[in-house]
Order: structure tokens, then sequence, then C-alpha cells
């Protein structure tokens, strides 16, 4: 709500400066900011008290702790209850509603410019006379006002629910709206002619033509009035009080400042004041005890003085003595209602910055919690060169179903901000393949780079959220320097980060297999399993799921920490031998159409004596091998925990190997 | 005959200096060599009386059994050094990749250790919500107009209850406290979501909420961790203004400012005693617990601790910038 300071100022009255003045508000809870001349101030939704020129009165006085002297004129008005003028009104959602009725209004001119001016500042566009004087004392007094043009009504009014679905009422403006039985209307005999709280009909508004008005002022409940604006998309300066409540006591003072304020703008002949109805709302009372209240603040205020503070406010001490003192809320106090609301009124006057501070307690000790294996995992990836990135995961319809496949139902946005992205992220490679083709734009060449956060998709009932960390590392270009020979990021390295990382991480146990479902990479990539859970993949990136984002050769990596354990296990330990080690290498032809794995599985499972390790240390195709073969060079490492091993007994175990090899997949010695 | 006493303390003193094997044999002959002081005694032993040989000849031949020891000791260690030829130790390194953690990282861990050492415990929270744990728990009621004050992102279900995408992470304050035992100390950072995007907002940002639910909690209890944080994070001596505010889930609720470089008074979290609602609705008896909880924006955090200008920075992906957060 923006106001003018110029006319704040002498409204309410001060002589504090523009920034000063802002800055009581700011300190008691309505946040300002200058802008210009104006002061805009922020009041939150639970304070629709204070949406007007009175009620920021009321406040800076309280808070000045002065008491607040109403300058205000009215003219003097009687009312009275007649049912040719206001008939039925639904007291459930209506809690009073009230007719000026003025006849023979001539001579109309504009507001004074100093009261346009103020309206133009706030926001509140100029429309007619009338209309400008209506809003100006809803601006002024904060209740507000909807003026009919008298003829136009088919007395008399009802203030109810339409009977029927869809009526139909074309409001100012001239947009057509059906209304639903959910909204409180204004009707008259002929139909609906006002949406009650938000906006009038466009037949019954006043016009140039006008001579005769009725201006009404009502008080409707909050909660009938919630959410039907937004419902309409007709979202008015009334409707924003309304639901925020307005002061049910506040309405026929309202009209009165009306009719003293019309001199200024028109003439008249004569005026009558109609009332409905109406239900009296219930004033409330809240229990208030000083000791639960020192104990609530670590503050030590007496009786008085938390009686001063809230008398300022316009809570009255209506009893006290039982240790607890009676507070009467005053009507415009909407959301005033338990003893806690009481306290914060009494810290926002006494100012929070004055609460004395208490130095931090710690909670009660818990159980040490291990660190979480995502956050140890991203430590390892940051050590091995890899950079963090972190993505806004909505991603659209074409990137969801190229990376998820149809293995997963997306998790659709209603009202996505951008409508080419309507889904959560099922997988955080989308957003790293742009990021690796944005930086090789940028002159990048070699990126490594992950993403921990959690990928999304709906369930049988509700949504699933799991967490992923995935990476990509993007090494097109030899890795060549001065001092070492030029090598070449591929599987077999992306193979050893990972098993390095899951390793060092004591996550042990694992089975590789090839991978089975339909993912980012291609044919050159595992899966890696802990007993039957799957804890992750990698391997090469399959370019075509890239939408041309990456073109050349890149690896990847998917790791779902939700499923790993790292807690320690009892380590057994082995006595280490005494004795040295003997290595010997074995250099056999084999057929390529056996996999490695096999090789690797029969001389571990075959018994050989005194082996310790074998690992593959070479392999060679080309001259001198024959088509289909391939040579490889095996280092096995003997030892025994009680002797030194002989050359006889070493050679025995190398012809055991062999044997095995020759066996079960032919292998040759290779001379 | 005199035997000089220092003559083992000389030659390891000049073996000290000596710098190559050239040198080191130059140094052997002038104590072991034919011309020696140890040799030539031996050459001089001759002319002296039988008695007097005997105990000279020993005592010269332990000497030299020193001796020779001494430079065979250094010797070793000469030719080790002869051994090795220097390397132009500033040449570059072999090349290596520089990892790092994103800044939102860093920061979300330099609020957590924080509070570690206070006992919080650390819960992760869920993304997408239900209106309950979202709004509803947290004393929001249906078509309140503070809903209006977060623009919410909402799914496309095939059950009952209206998904979203969470607005705050105070959810998390629900989950736990209807799971966990009081008291109750947590904190839960995380994503969360506002339908708004321009060039200061975005329509994702990260959060991290604190809860406190125990006995005798008071709002000076409250103001004394804010500040005390505030200035453990920025690392010096804060202004710190505590200002009434609106959530819907506290009472009172308060908006924390601090006075930062030439910026006047920023707006860095939003805190409050929690609501006597909220905790009736997860179970609390509200005679004997009260809370205080609180929630800070780590972007906002990581711009002023970084002095990062955009927000948007923060998600660009752009390697340039994060290089520089590798410290």
């Amino acid at each position: 709500m923006k106001i003018q300071y110029s006319y704040l100022k002498s409204f309410l009255p001060t002589d504090l400066s523009q920034i000063k003045l802002a800055d009581v508000f700011t300190k008691v809870g309505f946040e300002c900011e200058l802008d210009g001349a104006m002061i805009d101030f922020d009041i939150t939704p639970n304070r629709g008290d204070v949406l007007s020129l009175r009620g920021l009165q009321r406040e800076f006085h309280a808070h000045q702790s002065k008491k607040l002297k109403d300058h205000l004129t009215y003219s003097k008005l009687s009312f009275k209850k007649d049912k040719m003028v206001i008939d039925k009104i639904n007291h459930e959602a209506c809690g009073n509603y009230n007719l000026l009725s003025i006849r023979g209004v001539s001579s109309i001119r504009s507001l004074d410019t100093r009261k346009q001016r103020f309206l133009l500042a706030a926001g509140v566009p100029l429309i007619s006379p009338l209309v400008d004087l209506g809003n100006y004392v809803m601006l002024e007094m904060g209740t507000p006002m909807h003026i009919f043009d008298l003829d136009r009504l088919a007395l008399p009014i009802n203030v109810l629910f339409p009977a029927i679905r869809n009526s139909s009422l074309q409001v100012i403006g001239g947009e057509q709206k059906n209304i639903d039985i959910s909204s409180l209307t204004i009707q008259d005999q002929e139909g609906i002619q006002a949406l009650a709280g938000i906006i009038g009909g466009d037949k019954t508004s006043v016009s140039k033509q006008t001579k005769n008005i009725a201006v009404e002022a009502a008080f409707f409940y909050p909660e009938k009035i919630m959410n039907q604006a937004r419902k309409y998309g007709l979202a008015t300066d009334a409707s924003h009080r309304f639901e925020r409540g307005v002061d049910p006591e506040l309405q026929k003072q309202a009209l009165a400042r009306f009719l003293f304020l019309l001199s200024d703008v028109a003439k008249y002949d004569s005026m009558e004041c109609f009332e409905g109805s109406s239900k009296l709302f219930k004033t409330q009372y809240i229990f208030l005890s000083a000791a639960k209240f020192n104990s609530f603040s670590g503050l030590a205020l007496s009786d008085k003085q938390i009686q001063n503070i809230l008398k300022n406010l316009g809570f009255d001490c209506e009893l006290s003595g039982n240790k607890k003192m009676r507070f009467k809320v005053p009507s415009h106090r909407f959301d005033i209602g338990l003893e806690e609301d009481l306290y914060e009124e009494i810290l926002r006057c006494y100012g929070y910055d004055n609460v004395p501070i208490t130095p931090p307690k710690p909670g009660p000790s818990i159980a040490k919690k291990e660190i979480s294996i995502a956050s140890e995992l991203k430590s390892g990836l940051v050590f091995s060169g890899f950079k963090e990135l972190m993505h806004i995961p909505f991603v659209s319809e074409e990137t969801f179903s190229k990376l998820n496949g149809n293995s997963w139902a997306p998790a659709e946005l209603l009202n996505p901000i951008n409508a080419n992205e309507p889904f959560m992220r099922g997988s955080l490679f989308g957003a790293l393949f742009s990021a690796v083709h944005l930086n090789l734009k940028k002159g990048h060449s070699a990126i490594k780079v992950f993403e921990l956060g959690n990928v999304f998709h709906k369930a049988a009932s509700g949504f699933n959220q799991e967490k992923h960390l995935a990476g990509i590392i993007y090494h097109h270009e030899l890795q060549s320097s001065w001092s070492s020979q030029a090598s070449q990021y591929n599987f077999y390295s992306v193979k050893a980060e990972i098993l390095k990382l899951l390793d060092t991480l004591g996550i042990h146990g694992l089975s590789l297999s090839a991978n089975s479902s339909d993912t980012v990479f291609n044919v050159n990539s595992m899966d890696i399993f802990v007993g039957k859970k799957k804890i992750g993949a990698f391997g090469e990136i399959d370019i075509a799921v890239t939408q041309k984002l990456i073109k050349n050769p890149a690896f990847g990596f998917e790791l779902y920490p939700d499923n790993m354990s790292n807690k320690p296990k009892n380590i057994k330990l082995i006595p280490t031998s005494k004795f040295p080690l003997s290595t010997r290498d074995m250099n056999i032809l084999i057929s390529k159409s056996i996999e490695y794995a096999e090789i690797d599985r029969i001389l571990a499972k075959g018994k050989i004596k005194f082996l310790n390790a074998f690992s593959l240390t070479n392999t060679f195709e080309g001259k001198g091998i024959p088509n289909g073969f391939i040579s490889m060079t095996f280092r096995f490492t003997f030892q025994s925990n009680n002797k030194s091993l002989t050359e006889s007994e070493i050679n025995d175990s190398m012809d055991h190997a062999f044997n095995l090899l020759s066996k079960a997949v032919k292998a040759e010695i290779r001379t | 005959m005199q035997i000089p006493q220092d003559l083992i303390e000389t030659a390891k003193l000049k073996l000290k200096s000596v710098q190559s094997e050239a040198e080191f044999f130059q140094l052997r002959s002038q104590f072991l060599g034919k011309k020696s002081f140890v040799l030539s005694a031996f050459s001089n032993l001759k002319s002296l009386d039988p008695e007097l040989k005997v105990a000279a000849a020993k005592e010269l031949n332990i000497l030299k059994a020193q001796l020779i020891k001494v430079f065979e000791n250094s010797l070793a260690i000469i030719q080790s050094l002869d051994d090795v030829s220097a390397l132009d130790v500033t040449l570059p390194a072999d090349p290596y990749f520089i990892g790092a953690e994103h800044p939102i990282s860093k920061v979300s861990d330099r609020v957590i250790n924080y509070f570690l050492p206070l006992n919080y415990q650390v819960f992760p929270g869920n993304e997408i919500e239900t209106d309950f744990y979202n709004f509803e728990a947290l004393n929001f009621p249906e078509n309140h107009p503070a809903r209006q004050m977060h623009d919410t992102f909402y799914l496309n279900s095939n059950s009952k209850s209206e998904y979203l995408l969470r607005t705050h992470t105070s959810n998390s304050q629900i989950h736990s406290m209807l799971r966990e035992p009081l008291p109750l100390y947590m904190l839960s950072p995380g994503r969360v979501y506002r339908c708004d995007s321009d060039t200061t907002h975005l329509p994702m940002f990260t959060q991290i909420e604190g809860l406190v639910v125990d006995q005798d909690v008071t709002f000076g209890d409250l103001k004394g961790i804010i500040i005390n944080f505030l200035e453990y994070f920025f690392n010096e001596k804060m202004e710190v203004r505590f200002r009434p505010s609106y959530f819907p889930f506290t009472e009172p609720s308060a908006e924390v400012d601090i006075k930062f470089g030439n910026n006047g008074w920023l707006e860095v979290l939003g805190c409050g005693m929690v609501h006597p609602n909220v905790l009736k609705g997860c179970n609390i008896d509200t005679k004997k617990y009260r809370g205080f909880a609180f929630g800070m924006g780590i972007e906002r955090l990581a711009m002023l601790y970084y002095g990062v200008e955009d927000i948007r920075d923060f998600y660009s992906s752009n390697l340039d910038f994060l290089n520089q957060f590798s410290s």
C-alpha cells in the first residue's frame, strides 16, 4: 500500500522525516520502502486493519504511547430499518448491511487535487467524483464502499448466496461473469447486482446521468470473501480488505464521513439511512498472565506495564486479579485470538530489540551420527577433480522421455513457469548435458562435473523422490603434458574412478554386470550391485540421448546413495607373512571371444598354491599375434606364511595356473 | 709420541663441507694417506722404546680404525648425493582437475557446522509435499490470503490429496515434530519452490530450517542463538535488528536484518516462537513445551558471503564462475 508521505504526515500528524517515519513503521512490523515522495507499506495479510490512514494512525500513536484522538468530522446520521429497502440478509456471511440513499445529487465536481493525488499515489484510479469519494473514505477509514445508481435498483435488496447455478452478472468494466453459488451476492428484485465485497454490476453503477445514489457500507466475513476474487480474476481494493478483515463496527461511521465530505463534490436534495437486520459481532476477551508472558519472553514486565502497552493498542483490561488479566479485543483486531497473540503485541510495542538475549543453549546430547554417504561421495568426487553443479529441476517432455523412457511416469506441474518445461526431472543428466555443452561453447575442453539432487516421478499414490548423484567426464582431447605420455580418458578410466571412490568409502561386496536397463549409457557400460540392490551404473554416454548437446565420446555415472551402506564391519585381521613375496610373469595367447571376467574367475577359484595375488599387466594384438587372438601378460605374486618359497614350488604353482587356463579357455604360452 | 686428541672431530668437520667424491678422496688421503699423521706415526714407531712402542701402536690402531669408519660413513652419503641428477623442480606439475563444491553446498555446510556442536540433528525433507504439511499443519487455513504470499506450484496427481512443490522447508518442522521424541533440536536443509521468476527471484532456491521444541524456551533464547549464529557466519560483530513480521506458524514472528557494508539493513532470515496451533496439531503439550523456529535463504547468505551479485549465477553451470569456489 503506497501512501504519500506529505498526506500521511499531516493526517497522523507528525514532524518525523520520511525516512524516520518509515523506520518507525518498519520497527513495529510494517516494513516500509521509500518510493519517491511515497512510503510503500508491506502490510502482512493478518493486518487488514492497517490498510487505511486510520489504521496506520492507530499503530503510530500506540507505539509513540500517545492517546489517539479522532480528528475527523462526521455528519450526524440516524438509521432506520425498512424491509422495502433492505430485506433478507445471510447473517453467516454478512454481519451488517447499510445504505445511505441520497436524492437529487447535482453540481458534481471533482475531488480536490490533494485528495486526487493521494488516491492516485495509492494506486486507486479516478473514476467519477462520487466513486472517488467512496474510495477516499475507504482509504481513510478502512471499510470499502460501493455506490449504486438508486434508480437502477429494483428495491428491496437481499444479501444472499445465489439460489440458482450460473447466474450471470456483467461487472463494472463490462466483463460477463458466471456467478458460482458459493459467492455471496447483492441481489435486487431483478437479480444479482453485485458480487459482495468484490465488485458491483455494470447496470447499477453510477453514470453521468445518475441523480439518486445508494451508498453501501457493509461487513462481510473474511472467510466468505476469501478466494472469491481470485476465482473470478477480479482482485479489487475491496476484496483485498474484506478477505483480510474489516472492522465490523465501522460501516455507519464511514457513511457519516462520506456524507460530510459529499458537500466538497456535490449538492443534494435529501438523504435517508437504512440498515438491514444485523448480527452483533461477538466481542472477544483474552486472559493473560504476566508471569507466563515473562517466562515466554525472558522479560520481567509488571501487570501495569503490560496493561499500558495493550491499552495504547486498544485492548482494555476489564478485570484483573487471580494473577490473570482479562483484555477486551477491539473490533478491528481480527488477528487476535490467543494469549500468545497478545504476547506478540506486547513485544512489538516494547521493541523486539529491547528483549535481552540469552547465550545459545545446546540440545540434549545425541548419538553421534554417521556422515551421510551422499556427502562422503560428494567429497570423494571433489577430491578427484569434479566440480559440483546445481540446476533447477524442471524439464521438457522430450528430455524426460529420452532419459527415463517409459519406465517412469512424470511428476507434472499444473502451473509450470515455462510451458515447455512442465515436468520435474526424472534424471540429473539432462542438465549435465547442457552444462557440458555450454562450457564447451565457452572454450573449455576438459570437464568433470557432477550434481547431487532429487529426481521425481509419479507413484501409484502420490509421488516418489529419490536421491541421485550423477556425473560426466568429457575429456575428448588427449591429455598430454611435457612430462608424460599422452593418455585418453576412456571407459576404464571412469571404471577406475568409480571403483576407487566406492572402495575408499568402504562400500564393499560390489558386483558388476552389463548394463541392463534403457539408460543414458551405450553398450559400454555396467551396473553396480551390492547383493541384489543396484547402487549405480557407469559407462560411456549414448551420444544420441544428449540431443546433440555432446558430439564426442563422454563418460558418466549415476549413483544411488540411499541404496548404499558403509557401516563399518568387524574386520577380521589375517596375520601377515614374515616371508618374502615372489613375482612371476606369464604371457599367454587366448581367443578374443573369451571375456576377461572368465579368466579372472578361473584363476581366482583355481586353488593355486601360495597364490597371493594376480593382475593383468598388458594386452597386445597385432604383429605376431594370430587373427582373432589376443596376448595377455599376467603378473602372479606368491607367498607362504611359514617359509621362503623355493624355485620349484613357484614353478609348480605357475604350471598349475597355466594348466587351468589351457584346459578351460585353450590358452597357449606365447613365446 | 703426542697424538692429537681432536683428529676425529677435525675430520668430521671437514667432511661436512665435502660436495663431491673427488673432494672426499682428497680429504681421505690427508687423513689416511701415506703422508698422513696416522701413517707417518706408524713408521715412526721404530724409534720408540719397546714398552712404549706396544702402547702407542695400540692407540694408533684404534685411531686409524675410527678414522676409516668416519670416512666410510661419509662416503655412502656423498655417493648417494651424486647418484641423483637435479631436476628443474619449477617445471609445472602433470595436469590435474581441480574439484570444487558448489557455493550453495559450502554455505549450507557452514550453517550446519554452527548448529552441529549444539546437538541439532539434520533431517532431509520432501520437495514434493501435500498441502497438509506445507500449509494446513503450519496454520495456513484454506483460502487464507497468507497462502498468497507463497506462489505455489501444484502437481497433477491421481490421489485425493493435493500435491505441491514445497514453498518452504517448514514442512520438515511438522514431519519431525510428529516423528521425533522431545526435546527436539533440528535443522532441515533443502530446496524450495515459488512460482515466480525475475532477475532477483528464481523458481527454486535453498533454505535451511531450524526448530527447537523444549521446556522453558524463550524469545530471548531465539534472539541469542540467531545473533550468535550470524556473528559466527559472517565472522564479525554484527548489528542485528529483529523486526515484527507475520508467519502463520510462529507467534510472535520476526524478520531479522543485518547491517552489511554500505547497504543499510538487509533481511537475512525469518523466525519466531512456534505457534501453539502448530504444536497442538503435532500432539505436543503446549503447557509443557514451547518452541522456536527459524528459516534462512542460503542463496541470500551466499550472495552476501561471497559478494555474488546475480542470483542466477548459482544455477548457470558456468565453470568460470564455479572455478572460483575451489578453496
